[in-house]
């Protein structure tokens, strides 16, 4: 009788595995049936090295060049993450090592408050407050790639804080007692054995969290100025999930743009594919 | 070696899909776009059509949405609209999906109505057949306007359409080239997103065969647009001309310009003579059935006016 019941019950969490795997497959499915034709169209070649982007019928010369946008993604990211982990591991390092449990705990519902607030919360605050003070301190147009990476920054820090937090206070779990009776002090700990030890797992968590940056649509559109420029860091310039959420309203169905569109989405998707699979590659050779 | 195990089903899945994918397009496609149209062919010829379904451009949204709660509200079922029809519940449905959509949903017969915020496509027109009839219910405007503090607005306040060209295409980079008068400050040139209506409403009134320079800011809406412009000394952008008065409304903070000596006003925008506008309109492409034609007369009386002004668009129609 146990048997069967427990035979049913595997059944079922398998069932609900395996309808994950399928949406994922099917959400793929769709991106890739969708993006395909712009690839006949435009050219592999062209679309993803292209500089310009002009999808209206009604121009002259439509043509559909994403590089500046995947160019855009990466650039935002890496610098919202670098950003980010300064403060994250400094936060992290406090929490694990110097505050009590009453501090930790009441700080990390804080924290994870900041996670809640919804993304145009976010990109709001960036246009009224960062994009002005920008502006007031000489930047031509206020928004800019730094504008949207500090925005994005704030973004990521409760994810960074509290995985990394998490590994620091396991590490120290596991050295305290040794390291309390040898008589060595807090921060010299911290400093010795914690903060080197966990350095790796720092390192997984940033590209992890420049995965999360990438997809982060709507407060780094209000803040990045959505021009079609290569990035640089006091440039205007536009992201993929900005270029969809700007454009998919309207692109008509059915049209190239539209494909095009579901074409940058799957740029998009297997950017995040590759820095899953590298992180999972690196992990498995870092950990025993 | 249980995550090994799913990344390799997952993986499988993946490939499975993707050879998948290269097989069916056509028959997919197709297959939907029929059977959508026998339903729609199907429900029209049934008696009476308690169901209404807008679909289009994200302009006309707001207007359409609240005019149809507000009919419903009023009048709950059919019979109290004319006592000829049944009593049925009246439910309006307005999706919004942006102008292409619209034509789109209509073509597919998802929806009843299209609604749209530009003029409309010979091949569009074309594709829609005979039917096709247009409600044009409002007129939007696109200013060009600049910060109010910008001191442009002490010197001058024309532009010929050939200097609103030259600065939005990015032949003009600096102000002291529009005018020798003015500091040679960078021109930031705003706009709306690619695709927006209002977008081609630009390139085909002012642009011509020019483009817009990359280096222009995107704003997601007409509101973030004026808010852009207000924000920056140096702005200069194609505020609407209903986001153009709220930002005005408590301070001058916009200054739009007259247009080849034509002011954007509500006289000059409805006679014509102020050329950077556009309607917004819904369009059918069958004959509207009796409750369709009850709900817009509701839309083209003295309500429909009120919500358009509030709205910021310019009816198109004058009451009797």
């Amino acid at each position: 009788m146990r048997k069967i019941s427990n035979r049913i019950f595997s059944f079922i969490i398998y069932g609900f595995a395996f309808v994950t795997v399928l949406l994922l497959a099917f959400v793929i499915y769709f991106i890739v049936h969708e993006a395909l034709p712009v690839f006949e169209t435009v050219g592999v070649k062209d679309f993803l090295l292209g500089q310009r982007w002009m999808p209206l019928d009604s121009s002259a010369n439509p043509s559909y060049g994403i590089f500046n946008f995947t160019a855009a993604t990466v650039y935002v990211s890496v610098i919202a993450v670098l950003l980010a982990v300064i403060i994250s591991v400094g936060t992290a390092l406090y929490l694990s090592c110097a505050a009590s449990e009453r501090t930790r705990g009441f700080l990390y519902s804080f924290i994870d408050l900041l996670a809640a607030i919804p993304s145009v919360v976010y990109g709001f605050i960036g246009l009224v407050v960062l994009v002005k003070l920008f502006l007031r301190s000489g930047h031509p147009s206020g928004s800019s790639v730094l504008t949207a990476a500090i925005v994005l920054a704030v973004m990521i820090l409760p994810f960074l804080i509290s995985s990394i937090s998490d590994t620091m206070l396991k590490i120290k779990e596991e050295y305290q007692p040794a390291s309390s009776a040898l008589g060595i002090a807090e921060w010299h700990m911290a400093a010795e054995i914690i903060l080197p030890l966990s350095l790796k797992s720092i390192f997984l968590n940033m590209i992890l969290a420049v995965s999360r940056a990438m997809g982060e649509t709507m407060a780094v559109m209000m803040v990045m100025g959505n021009a079609n420029l290569f990035p640089r860091l006091l440039g205007k310039s536009e992201t993929i999930a900005s270029l969809i959420a700007l454009e998919m309203g309207t692109a008509s169905a059915g049209s190239t743009h539209y494909h095009a569109l579901y074409a940058a989405g799957l740029v998009l998707m297997v950017l995040l594919l590759i820095i899953n699979l590298t992180i999972t590659a690196i992990h498995k050779k870092i950990s025993p | 070696m249980k995550s090994k195990k799913l990344i390799a089903l997952l993986l499988s899945a993946v490939l499975v899909f993707s050879v998948a994918a290269c097989t069916p397009k056509e028959s997919a496609s197709s297959d939907t776009a029929e059977n959508s149209q026998t339903e729609s062919t199907g429900s029209d010829s049934n008696a009476f059509k308690s169901s209404i379904m807008f679909c289009g451009s994200t302009s006309l949204y707001p207007i359409i949405s609240s005019l149809a709660s507000s009919f419903t509200e009023e009048y709950e079922t059919w019979n109290t609209v004319d006592s000829s029809f049944p009593e049925d519940h009246i439910s309006i449905y307005v999706a919004p999906g942006g102008s292409g959509v619209g034509v789109s949903a209509l073509l597919d017969g998802t929806c009843d109505f299209g609604m749209l915020a530009r003029t409309i496509k010979d091949t569009e027109k074309e594709d829609l057949g005979d039917g096709y009839t247009e409600y044009i219910v409002a007129k939007d405007a696109l200013t060009v306007s600049v910060n109010a503090e910008n001191p442009i607005c002490d010197t001058i306040d024309d532009m010929s359409g050939e200097t609103i060209r030259q600065i939005f295409s990015g032949e003009f980079t600096t102000w002291d080239q529009v005018d020798s008068s003015l500091p040679g400050e960078e021109i930031q040139v705003f706009i709306r997103d690619l695709s927006g209506g209002a977008y081609e409403v630009f390139q085909n009134t002012v642009m011509g065969d020019s483009e817009v320079t990359p280096a222009a800011t995107q704003s997601a809406s007409m509101t973030e647009l004026a808010t852009n412009i207000a924000a920056n000394q140096w702005a200069i952008g194609y505020a609407g001309f209903g986001a153009y008065n709220n930002a005005n409304e408590n301070e001058q903070v916009l200054q739009a310009m007259k247009v080849d000596g034509v002011e954007c006003t509500q006289e000059t925008i409805l006679s014509g003579d102020y050329t950077i506008q556009r309607p917004v309109m819904f369009v059918g492409n069958t004959e509207p059935t009796e409750s369709e034609q009850a709900f817009i007369d509701y839309v083209f009386s003295d309500v429909g006016v009120e919500v358009i002004e509030d709205n910021g668009y310019i009816p198109a129609f004058t009451v009797e």
